[in-house]
């Protein structure tokens, strides 16, 4: 356990320097400069701008600086925002984006569980195949959609919650209902088959057989060992909330890492792009470094340094 | 028990007759020889959810083709004095429920007022480009992209999981090293940084999301492929004197196609929603030319006032993701031999 938990990590820190120096050298191959309005600048003032940033430095050097400066946890000054440091703009957006991450998938496993549940015990009934079908649309509607028409039936027309922007609490509760759909859809799906399976395995007849009633064999025998793989799920749902995140925080006006990192797109300000794409590759596999090792802890039948070769 | 026996005993003997005990009889097949693939048809016809979702596709695809044809205007064509029409088919006006009446949403006839005779069966844009046929052509655009993204993957997929699986020792090994570091790195990422340094276009997204998209493929085939090589068919076949090509196309690959078309059918799905999304956030295809997620964000913009201008293409892109993930959910289920009944 112990040599795959550190072959791992330095699997993980490969990865992370591997993804560093890909966006490191793919940002320099895009147009632009820090540079606005070149015209108006003189040569010397352009010259101490690009000085600033370090620009004028030969490629290596300031691939190594880039390297130096993430490794003390600095990633550079933005090109758009004067001064600010892309770590500031990070630390200054992460909060709502969390918020909403976490809101969206505590509601989401809820609902996920239960539907799957309630799907597997009465399943091939009317029960079952509705929360299928819901599943598979869940799944099916994009998540910027789904953003639109609650923004739209609920923000505009019923005027029940505020369309956009951010403050109040109840700000929250579109943006993460619009976000959690994938969850819902995504557990349900997969607690749905896990229990299914388990239903018909030995031991769930066993237990039937010593007269357990259906409540306790259900929730003490069915939903325990069915909720082991949900762990598994969890690297895709993290992906599928931070994809999500970067649409429906556009749509509600959320100042959050993915409004940002759309903002940084379309306003080429590459060095915030960076940052955020290291910090959402760090999370991913940060996530499905945490869910391997949880597993191998929470499932006793799983050896990982013995089930690897 | 009693009651039983007393009702066994009032029947008479001459209701039962002796099994025939021949031996040609008992080793009858009863039900018709089916290969793998009739096995799995009769399966699949029995899924209500896959059947609704071939046929919903079927309907897509043909208005895909035909639909930007069925009308006089061009996807690029312009018109500002028709800007902003609600849609309007004059057969369905009649029917209140239906959005099809020409009217905005405060029950304006917008068509009357402004005293246009065409009419729009989707209605129009903000440029007056009609939406019926610029939806069907943004559908052309995404079902296009989500398949050659399909086919790209299943082809680099089939092949390095292949190769990766029958030659194993050593090269197996480093090709499991590149995908392992591939796997960890999330893919969306990728994709945008792949299309903020090529030009957004149908190439370059589809070639984005296949950077990252062939390794589930590749690592599905490598296990089929690890199971199938050391079962006692090939080894027969090798023994006849089978060379690795007859092997690889005659043997292995016809057992792997199960799960491969499985994961091909969910890749076409998920490659349109990349697109859309793509779109969306403003990376995807360039105006004038139109996909349904590039057109769901132009009606984003005006959904407070014109909302049939979102509502059109996200029903499209939303029917065209569902008929997909149903018709793959069926295929899984038909092509699992143990579902047989």
């Amino acid at each position: 356990m112990v040599r795959y938990t550190i072959q791992r990590i330095v699997y993980m820190i490969i990865t992370l320097l591997i993804i560093a120096t890909a966006t490191f050298f793919l940002m320099k191959l895009l147009p632009g400069s820090p540079l606005q309005n070149t015209e108006r600048l003189s040569p010397e003032q352009q010259q101490i701008i690009l000085d600033k940033y370090g620009l004028n430095d030969p490629l290596p050097e300031q691939y190594v600086n880039y390297m130096v400066g993430l490794a003390k946890g600095d990633l550079g000054l933005s090109f758009q925002y004067d001064n600010r440091p892309v770590t500031q703009i990070l630390g200054d957006r992460i909060g709502p984006s969390a918020l909403l991450g976490f809101q969206a998938m505590v509601l989401g496993t809820f609902l996920g569980l239960l539907i799957g549940i309630i799907a597997a015990i009465k399943h091939n009934t009317w029960l079952d195949y509705g929360s299928t079908f819901l599943a598979v649309l869940g799944i099916s509607i994009p998540s910027f959609v789904f953003a639109g028409l609650l923004q739209y039936y609920v923000g505009v027309k019923l005027e029940w919650l505020p369309v956009a922007l951010w403050g109040e609490y109840k700000h929250t509760i579109l943006p993460t209902l619009a976000l959690t759909v994938f969850v819902v859809a995504t557990i349900a799906r997969f607690m749905r088959t896990e229990m299914l399976e388990i239903l018909n395995s030995d031991y769930i007849l066993l237990a039937k057989a010593k007269g357990i009633s259906q409540t306790s064999t259900v929730v003490k025998h069915a939903v325990r060992n069915a909720l082991i793989p949900i762990v598994t799920i969890l690297g895709p749902m993290t992906v599928g909330v931070m994809t999500g995140s970067l649409v429906v925080e556009r749509i509600f006006a959320v100042p959050g890492l993915g409004e940002q990192f759309v903002l940084s797109i379309n306003t080429n300000d590459y060095t915030v792009i960076m940052g955020i794409t290291l910090f959402f590759s760090a999370l991913f596999i940060g996530v499905i470094f945490l869910v391997d090792i949880l597993y191998g802890i929470i499932d006793p039948r799983i050896r990982l340094a013995g089930g690897k070769k | 028990m009693e009651a039983n026996k007393k009702k066994l005993d009032q029947l008479s003997p001459e209701l039962f007759q002796p099994q025939k005990a021949s031996g040609d009889e008992s080793e009858k097949i009863s039900r018709p020889s089916l290969n793998f693939w009739q096995d799995s048809w009769i399966r699949l016809r029995k899924n209500k959810g896959a059947i609704a979702g071939i046929v919903i596709t079927a309907i897509i695809i043909f208005f895909a083709l035909f639909g930007p044809m069925m009308n006089e205007y061009k996807f690029s064509d312009q018109n500002i004095r028709h800007a902003k029409l609600p849609p309007k088919i004059e057969a369905l006006s009649g029917i209140s429920w239906l959005p099809f009446d020409g009217k905005d949403a405060d029950g304006f006839d917008v068509y009357e007022s402004r005293q246009i005779k065409e009419t729009y069966w989707f209605g129009t844009d903000d440029l007056g480009r009609d939406l019926w046929t610029r939806t069907w052509n943004g559908t052309r655009v995404s079902l296009y992209i989500g398949i050659l993204a399909a086919i790209i993957d299943f082809i680099i997929g089939i092949s390095y999981g292949g190769i990766s699986a029958y030659y194993g020792g050593k090269v197996d090994d480093i090709m499991q090293r590149i995908i392992e570091i591939l796997v960890g790195i999330p893919n969306l990422i990728v994709v945008i940084l792949f299309i903020l340094i090529f030009e957004p276009g149908i190439f370059s997204i589809t070639m984005a999301m296949v950077i990252t998209g062939w390794t589930g493929m590749a690592r599905i085939v490598r296990g089929q492929v690890l199971q199938l090589k050391n079962q006692e068919f090939v080894l027969a076949s090798r023994t006849l004197g089978a060379t690795s090509n007859r092997l690889i196309f005659k043997h292995l690959l016809p057992n792997v196609m199960g799960p491969v078309i499985i994961t091909t059918m969910f890749t076409v799905p998920a490659a349109i929603y990349t697109e859309a999304f793509l779109s969306f956030i403003g990376l995807g295809i360039a105006p004038p030319r139109a996909s349904l997620g590039s057109l769901v964000n132009e009606g984003y913009r005006s959904i407070q006032s014109f909302p049939h201008m979102m509502l059109v293409p996200s029903a499209v892109i939303s029917l065209v993701i569902l008929s997909f993930n149903l018709m793959a959910d069926g295929l899984r289920d038909a092509l699992d031999p143990k579902m047989r009944k």
